[in-house]
């Protein structure tokens, strides 16, 4: 995930989950003011809610690596060994993120970090709602050295930059590849796939994950009815409108957490009016969200809400729940992340062969070719400055950006890398091949947009307005004004540090 | 004798004394200053900006917002629950035994309040659930389809359906507070009042309520509190949503403070709610108050 996506790899996971002593705690360190706090102590009555559900390990997952390393991997020599001057004996403390993607292969990295440097001492901690329990490390001046920075409830990547807070990774883009001989680490990973986190020109965080968003369907059922996948958005109402006459609601899609409904209409706004267009949104230029490729593309979706095209009810399911009601065949279509699959292991039906596709063309005289689609980096890794051992943080990202690090996350999570080559040949099912048809023939039509890493209040007030208008509470013309005055009111607001796309 | 008094007292309060001014006095005075701060909660730095986090709370819309969400739970929670609560007490305890059954729905209605807020929402986000839902498959088994709804994704219901299941959850409590109350008035008040030939219902507005006048009282600060949280059970059941129908203060601090990193403006928010529950605790002693009846 990219920090955009960030609240969607588990939004519903841990919602509201507090112990009793996590509050406390929280309380006292950050001195609060809270009136309430007795009122949720007291609600949390019987002692806190159950932990957060984790993912469960994902396929073949090998045991812990750090713990027990496997077969020695293969430890570069020469001027690769140790480009970092990382000190051999300082400990590694590491903190990841264990949501969708889960943390073994972490635990794989850090089981070569250990082979590499025996004598460091080397911690993992795999957790949920990193902002609570890291927050005071930051405060306190202790921060860990290496974190994978997702999932709801994660840090602002955007404030810890504003705060000096992160290690700027220079050396490491132009160090020697872990195991690519002959390459820099930066050349070995996909061009543009880091773009995501360059902070004024710098550096500050690595993406990991390499994800792709669009429409999923059912390749079955849709050959086993007839009907293909159109690329145009007038060739998708009409199928709409066949697929409703068959009794099946042609849409679905996740309504608690409508952020999902951008991955509709950012790729629309994308192919109407190209790069620009969604530059324009990015750095929060007067009237952005005015442009006719805006309300173009907020009219075109909104006639899925008007026409009846949406399964009643999606505006109150959870991701999971969108998506196990489309896996059961109540919806044909649904927008969602390449992490899908992998979020629903166990549920989907033998045969079903998931597919992504891009997002149909809003008209033939759009600027970017149907199959333009919204690919970007996600899992947000970084190195903060005030860390004990910040060269070794650095090390580990190596490792993990290494072409073995990055295949045995891709094996272990069905999911590709920012890591160029590193799932060549692996066959990992028709969701993975999906994605990467997808992404290769897009060519250099991929495209991401930044504001929702850098502006996140205003991606989530803007997003709650787009769940108003798919449930038709608000009009396309009234969604962009909305937009329009909550970017408006963010460019206004000194607070908020600004960046610009070029 | 009596000097020796302090030597038991003061090694008996002096912990717990001094964790409450650590643990709460402390933070409470902290964030008096947070608050004038643009503190971002990721590093020690934190600059001084006066009363600009109180000026930005007065001109905030989304603030407003759940802040009249907190008013709406403050007229309805304390009215309906205590109703329920008061009616249930009366109809199993009043005048010594209560109707059929008393003991059996006395242990049946408590039952909601023994489970964490945070459980009992997730039990009710598969109640409300639009497909599966229990409440829209029981609208439809009794042939009512039209009332069907999307309770927790529709503007219009979100905030009475959260609401609702505090009802159902805090009932319980309130009527076994106050079967301890309508307990403790003596029998012989009713005996006499049914010789002079007065109705259950007369009784119940000249004998019961005046006499658990106390117990209403504690209860409707408790209940004002409770409204002006509601933080628990709106982050399990729709985080505020959809598009803020559900959403209040506590819920839009928290917001604030973790998913914005600005804690300087969510301790604004904290100050500002702290002072709307101190005066509402004051008020309600105030507008309650009544002379004791000794019995």
């Amino acid at each position: 995930m990219s920090d955009a996506y960030a609240n969607q790899l588990a939004p519903a996971a841990a919602t509201g989950q507090y112990s009793r002593r996590d509050l406390l705690r929280r309380v006292a360190t950050i001195g609060l003011a809270a009136p309430t706090i007795s009122g949720i102590l007291a609600a949390c009555g019987g002692g806190g809610a159950p932990p957060p559900a984790a993912a469960p390990p994902a396929g073949a997952a090998p045991t812990s690596a750090a713990a027990a390393p496997g077969p020695k991997a293969p430890l570069p020599t020469g001027e690769a060994r140790n480009p970092l001057k990382v000190p051999e004996d300082q400990p590694l403390d590491s903190v990841i993120f264990k949501g969708g993607y889960s943390d073994e292969y972490a635990i794989n990295a850090e089981g070569i970090y250990q082979q590499a440097y025996p004598k460091a001492k080397v911690s993992h901690q795999g957790i949920q709602r990193l902002q609570e329990q890291l927050q005071p490390r930051f405060v306190g001046g202790t921060p860990p050295d290496v974190i994978d920075n997702s999932g709801a409830g994660n840090l602002d990547t955007a404030a810890l930059v504003a705060e000096g807070q992160l290690a700027d990774l220079a050396d490491l883009m132009e160090a020697p590849a872990f195991d690519s001989s002959g390459k820099k680490f930066k050349d070995t990973l996909l061009p543009g796939s880091q773009d995501n986190a360059v902070y004024d020109g710098k550096q500050f965080a690595l993406l990991y994950a390499y994800t792709v968003n669009g429409i999923w369907s059912s390749t079955r059922l849709l050959k086993d009815r007839g009907w293909e996948y159109p690329k145009t958005w007038d060739g998708m109402l009409k199928l709409c409108e066949e697929i409703k006459k068959a009794g099946i609601a042609p849409w679905t899609y996740t309504g608690k957490f409508p952020q999902y409904l951008y991955m509709v209409l950012m790729p629309m706004i994308y192919k109407a009016g190209g790069i620009e267009a969604i530059k324009r949104l990015d750095n929060l230029e007067p009237n952005a969200w005015q442009q006719p490729e805006v309300k173009a593309s907020a009219e075109a979706l909104y006639q899925l809400a008007d026409r009846g095209y949406i399964m009643p009810g999606s505006e109150g399911l959870t991701h999971t729940e969108s998506q196990a009601e489309w896996l059961q065949g109540k919806a044909v279509f649904i927008p969602v992340g390449s992490w899908l699959e992998n979020e629903m292991k166990g549920q989907v039906p033998d045969g079903f062969n998931m597919a992504v596709k891009p997002v149909p063309s809003l008209s033939v005289s759009d600027k970017v070719p149907f199959e333009g689609i919204q690919a970007s980096a996600g899992e947000t890794f970084i190195v903060p400055s005030k860390g004990k051992n910040v060269q070794g943080g650095k090390e580990l990202l190596r490792i993990l950006f290494s072409m073995q690090g990055a295949r045995f996350f891709s094996e272990n999570t069905r999911a590709l890398t920012v890591v160029q080559g590193s799932a060549n040949g692996l066959d990992l099912g028709t969701a993975f091949a999906s994605v990467q048809a997808a992404a290769d023939a897009a060519g250099s039509n991929r495209f991401t947009y930044l504001f929702g890493t850098w502006y996140a209040k205003m991606r989530d007030d803007i997003k709650d307005q787009l769940g108003a208008m798919m449930t038709k509470k608000i009009t396309p013309a009234e969604f962009v004004n909305k937009a329009q005055e909550f970017a408006d009111s963010t460019a206004k607001d000194n607070s908020i540090k600004k960046y610009k796309r070029a | 004798m009596y000097h020796h008094k302090y030597r038991l007292i003061v090694p008996f309060l002096a912990p717990a004394l001094l964790l409450y001014g650590l643990l709460v006095l402390w933070p409470y005075t902290q964030s008096f200053y947070v608050a004038l701060t643009d503190w971002k909660g990721v590093s020690a730095n934190r600059n001084f900006v006066g009363l600009d986090n109180f000026g930005r709370l007065i001109q905030d819309p989304q603030f407003w917002n759940a802040l009249r969400h907190n008013g709406a739970m403050l007229v309805v929670l304390p009215v309906v629950t205590l109703s329920i609560a008061l009616l249930f007490a009366t109809l199993f305890t009043q005048g010594g035994r209560g109707v059929a059954g008393a003991s059996f729905y006395r242990v049946v209605f408590f039952f909601p309040q023994v489970m964490a807020v945070a459980i009992v929402g997730v039990l009710w986000n598969f109640v409300y659930h639009p497909t599966i839902g229990l409440a829209n498959g029981f609208l439809k088994a009794v042939g009512l389809a039209g009332l069907q709804r999307t309770w927790l994704g529709d503007a219009e219901t979100a905030l009475a359906a959260v609401a609702a299941v505090i009802v159902w959850q805090a009932v319980g409590f309130y009527m076994v507070l106050f079967m301890a109350g309508i307990q403790s008035i003596p029998i012989s008040f009713y005996e006499a009042a049914v010789i002079d030939g007065a109705s259950g219902r007369t009784m119940f507005w000249r004998i019961t309520l005046p006499l658990v006048w106390g117990h209403v009282q504690v209860a409707l600060i408790y209940l004002g509190i409770v409204a002006l949280d509601f933080f628990t059970i709106v982050q399990v059941m729709t985080i505020g949503g959809p598009n803020r129908a559900s959403d209040v203060v506590a819920r839009y601090m928290y917001e604030t403070a973790f998913s914005y990193a600005q804690f300087g403006y969510a301790t604004a928010i904290g100050v500002s709610l702290l002072f709307m529950t101190l005066t509402l605790s004051l008020l309600t002693f105030a507008l309650t108050r009544r002379e004791r009846v000794e019995f």
